[in-house]
């Protein structure tokens, strides 16, 4: 059985529904009671969000002196030695030699021989004063490089702008508004790149029409353990102080260093994103 | 022929079926609620991390939040 009653600018509706084996009455509709409604619809089309390029700096890391030995070099100084006398060991060979001679009595020849000899002698000798390069091994100035690593930037962006005026009631003033349901359809149109690859950030907007009530992640982006490093957000909602349905779009990029050294992160300069969204937003009241 | 109002021992219609004792409507109530509605912002990012607030309240955090964030819990609402 339904019930219907209308009394002092209230008008309800029950039903009676069966819950197990009893039968309970439920109110259906109850002016008394905040009924969620919508006072309003505004369709907003090409609405723009833009996230812009990151930004990287370098920074000095340490210094590499030349270990690989591709580019060494010398350096020497003047080294004096004074004249000296010294002993030198002088070696004299003298050959052997037959010597003949004639006897006139005997009338005979005869000859003998003396062997070659082989001895030494020192020699006092004066050695003069001289000077000579001690040679040291020194790395080359070219070749001692400093090394920098890179960082994207860590950043904190937020802007909001107004969307559109909240609905107004017959005397013009904007209705307090309780709710937002937001019906979205859109697409990303342009497609940034995750700094370190060649690849685009992960969006979590669906290529379909889709709702929504308060934000929505756009894109995001982790380090190889899964920890966050950036985020991009928006939220629609409604300023009732202002009368104003009002965008945000919200960035947060943690800093972090590249893998290895003199290398920059090669898609920096593509990790802007834009999209474009058609809204239906749907205004709505409890009361 | 739309219905403009149609009263019977077990069915009340209007407006055209627009009020229907058959179908049910949602209401925002204090308690034993059966769904929350979401009536403001619910997320934020800080340090590279996400801050969600689910329609409890709750925060449900990225590991590198470290922002301040205070999102509302969503509305009771009754559907029956």
């Amino acid at each position: 059985m339904a019930g219907f009653t209308t009394s002092n600018n209230r008008i309800k509706v029950t039903q009676e529904v069966t819950v197990g084996s009893s039968t309970v009455e439920e109110t259906s509709f109850d002016t008394n009671s905040n009924m969620p409604h919508i006072v309003g619809t505004a369709y907003l089309a090409s609405q723009t969000v833009d996230f812009s390029n990151m930004t990287q700096s370098s920074s000095y890391a340490g210094t590499d002196f030349c270990s690989s030995n591709t580019c060494i070099g010398y350096e020497w100084t003047w080294v004096y030695v004074p004249g000296y006398y010294t002993y030198e060991t002088q070696y004299v060979y003298v050959p052997g030699e037959w010597n003949f001679s004639y006897d006139y009595w005997s009338s005979s020849y005869s000859r003998t021989y003396t062997p070659s000899q082989f001895y030494s002698t020192q020699v006092l000798v004066w050695v003069p004063s001289e000077y000579y390069r001690e040679f040291n091994t020194v790395f080359d100035a070219c070749c001692v490089t400093d090394y920098f690593i890179y960082n994207i930037n860590g950043r904190e962006s937020s802007s909001t702008v107004d969307l559109v005026d909240l609905p107004t009631d017959e005397d013009g003033n904007p209705i307090d508004i309780d709710f937002v349901i937001v019906q979205a359809s859109g697409s990303r149109t342009r497609n940034g790149k995750d700094p370190r690859f060649d690849q685009t950030f992960v969006t979590g907007v669906p290529p379909k029409t889709f709702s929504f009530q308060g934000s929505v992640l756009l894109e995001a982006a982790a380090e190889a353990g899964g920890n966050s490093w950036m985020r991009r957000i928006m939220s629609i909602f409604v300023n009732n102080s202002t009368g104003k349905l009002r965008l945000q779009k919200k960035e947060s990029v943690r800093a972090i260093n590249r893998d290895g050294y003199d290398s920059a992160f090669p898609y920096i300069g593509s990790s802007r994103s834009t999209f474009s969204f058609n809204l239906k937003v749907f205004f709505g009241r409890f009361k | 022929m739309a219905i403009s109002l149609k009263i019977t021992p077990t069915r009340f219609q209007a407006s055209g079926t627009k009020l229907d004792s058959n179908r049910r409507y949602i209401r925002k109530v204090s308690s034993s609620a059966d769904l929350k509605f979401v009536v403001s912002r619910n997320m934020d990012v800080k340090n590279g991390g996400l801050r969600y607030v689910n329609p409890l309240g709750n925060n449900v955090d990225d590991a590198n939040y470290n922002g301040t964030f205070s999102g509302s819990a969503g509305v009771d609402i009754k559907v029956t």
